[in-house]
Parts: structure tokens; sequence; C-alpha cells
């Protein structure tokens, strides 16, 4: 369940844009954007080529995320996510990663050159210090284009 | 972060890690920095660490401010600007302000932004956008469908709002790169 099936549009699933609904059809008016955002999706969460990020890594990064900004649907999402790819024990590691993942989701212009030196001290290397940024961006903007679009979906419902 | 930093002055980027070369580029990386903006920038060879996600990001981010009709260029930069001013990215506010002031040769809007905040005067239109902007910044998920009526009332239909949503969004992922990988470096004479 937590992995989705070839050619699901998670922000389809997770507003619940029906195929053949006004929704649908509104977003099909923005192919290279559908196609984009799901591709993000794909190359953060489940790169073929991991780096020194973990898979499970990456799924606690994401559901961390989508909670700090209290998103109910996309937490609930990788929260199983998570699960599927079996946790990760606490450790200074995955402790550090999360703080820094905190601060760019909360306060990104907290951020500073020492905080990556942080990530460097815990074995990260350039690669994965900006694919843990881009994850926390993805995802800061997953949650407002599926509030933007449930917006829209309750409008059309009410 | 004080509003007088800042600028509609060119900003320069300052990276904290080092940017990937041109001459070590591997073909993708290449491939993704050439589908860029800006090939040459520090930004995004910064970005290129990490080529597949910039491979995806170039494209998505090229579409939503620029994909043609639904919600005018000016409107997309300006809603990046508003986001950019709460999330604090100087660098981000000062391209796209610029971009705003070009298009529209109005950079009293983005001056009134700079110097009195979101809150200032704007005719109804930009009013709509600048908060529906700020809210879905601050707090998406406490939006309600009452938050598009502003939006309807200004004769907005769902592609303008649908784009004005991606561009906002956008910049919630921008502000996070630009100010988490780098530092803006202001230049002394900015007003």
């Amino acid at each position: 369940m937590a992995e989705l099936a070839t050619g699901t549009d998670l922000l389809d699933a997770i507003v619940g844009v029906a195929p053949g609904s006004a929704l649908a059809a509104l977003r099909a008016q923005r192919p290279e954007i559908l196609r984009h955002s799901q591709g993000s999706h794909d190359v953060l969460l489940s790169p073929d080529d991991l780096g020194g990020l973990s898979l499970a890594e990456r799924a606690l990064v994401a559901r961390l995320v989508a909670e700090l900004a209290g998103h109910v649907a996309l937490t609930a999402h990788y929260q199983a996510l998570v699960d599927a790819r079996g946790g990760l024990p606490d450790g200074p590691r995955v402790a550090a990663i999360l703080a820094h993942a905190e601060r760019l989701a909360i306060a990104p212009g907290s951020a500073t050159r020492q905080h990556l030196a942080a990530l460097q001290a815990v074995g990260l290397q350039a690669r994965d210090i900006v694919a843990l940024a881009q994850l926390v961006a993805f995802v800061a903007y997953q949650v407002r284009v599926a509030v933007g679009l449930a917006l829209l979906a309750q409008e059309k419902a009410a | 972060m004080t509003r007088t930093a800042f600028t509609l002055e060119a900003v320069e980027w300052d990276p904290w890690l080092a940017p990937v070369e041109a001459e070590t580029a591997t073909p993708a990386q290449r491939a993704a920095l050439d589908a860029s903006p800006q090939a040459n920038s520090a930004y995004f060879r910064t970005l290129a660490h990490d080529v597949d996600s910039l491979a995806e990001r170039s494209p998505l981010f090229h579409s939503v401010m620029y994909v043609p009709r639904g919600l005018k260029r000016a409107e997309r930069e300006l809603a990046t600007v508003v986001v950019s001013i709460i999330n604090g990215c100087v660098y981000c506010s000062s391209v796209h302000a610029r971009r705003f002031a070009e298009l529209t040769k109005q950079p009293e809007v983005i001056r009134a932004l700079y110097d009195q905040g979101l809150d200032t005067a704007l005719p109804p239109r930009l009013r709509a956008i600048v908060d529906y902007a700020a809210k879905l910044t601050r707090a998406p998920v406490a939006m309600t469908v009452a938050d598009l009526k502003p939006l309807r009332e200004v004769g907005m239909d769902d592609l303008e709002i649908l784009d004005l949503t991606n561009a906002a969004a956008m910049f919630a992922n921008a502000n996070r790169l630009m100010q988490t990988l780098g530092e803006p470096i202001v230049p002394e004479t900015s007003s």
C-alpha cells in the first residue's frame, strides 16, 4: 500500500481527484507540472541511485515535513512509507538529519553554513545534503499544492 | 529578518558547498544544468550534486512560472515575491521583484510591500493574490474554501487559481533551497 502503483499520481490520490472530474480536467491543462511533480517525488523518495541517504531516511524526512505542516493525509502517506521501509534506530546520524529537516521546514532563513558542517560530520556528502534540502523543499511544495487543490475540490462540492 | 534587507537591486549568491564545476560535470549533470534557467550559476551548479532531483525540478519550475495561459506572468511573479518576503529569502525576492517590475512597470508595488509590509494598500486583484499567497505560505492547512472567495470576487477562474497555487507552492520550495545551501550577497549601494 505504501509504495504507489506505477502511474499513480500521489496528489490525485491525496486530494481524491477522481478520473474524469472537473478537477482532473483542470490539472490536465498543466501536464508538465503533473509529470515533474510526480517525477520529483519519485526521484527523491525512491531514487534508482540512493547516494548516501537511505530509503528509510528519506521516508522519515518526508513524514516529518508533512507532519510539521499539519497535513494529515500526506503525513499518513509518508508514515506508511516509513513503516514499509522498516523504520530506523535512533542515533546521532538520524537525529542530525531530522534536526536539519525541521529547521528547513519551519525556519529556512535560520540555516547557516555550520549546519551543513554538522551533516558532513555524520557522514553526509554534498550530494546527500542537496538531496535532503530538495526533499524538504519538495514536501513543502507538495503540501501547498495539495491544499490548493483540496480548496478547489471543496468549492465544487459545495 | 528586517524588511530593509529586501531589494530591487541584483543580488549575488554564495554557496556553502563547492558547486559542481563545468569541467568535471558528468553528462547527466551537464544536461540537467543546460535545462536550468542559468546553467552557469553557482546555485544550479550546487543543485547539480543531486542530478536526478535537479533534472525534475528545472522543468517543473519552468512550467509553473512560464506556461502559457492562465494566471498572468506578472501575477505569478508577485506571488513568489510575497512568499519570499515571508520566508526571508532576499535573493529570491530580488530576482522576482525585478521581473514583476519589468513586466508591469510598477516597481512601486514592490517598494510598498518591502517598506510597508504585506498589508500595504493595493488594488483589489493584487490584494487578493497577496493574501492567498501569504496564507498558503504561513498556514496552509488552516485554509478553507472561504479563502478562495476574494480570488473569485476579482474574477479569477479555476486555471488562474491553480497557477497561483503552483507559483506560491514553488517558492515554498525555492526559498528552502536558496536559503539553506548558501547565502545572498547584497550590494552595499542597494536601497
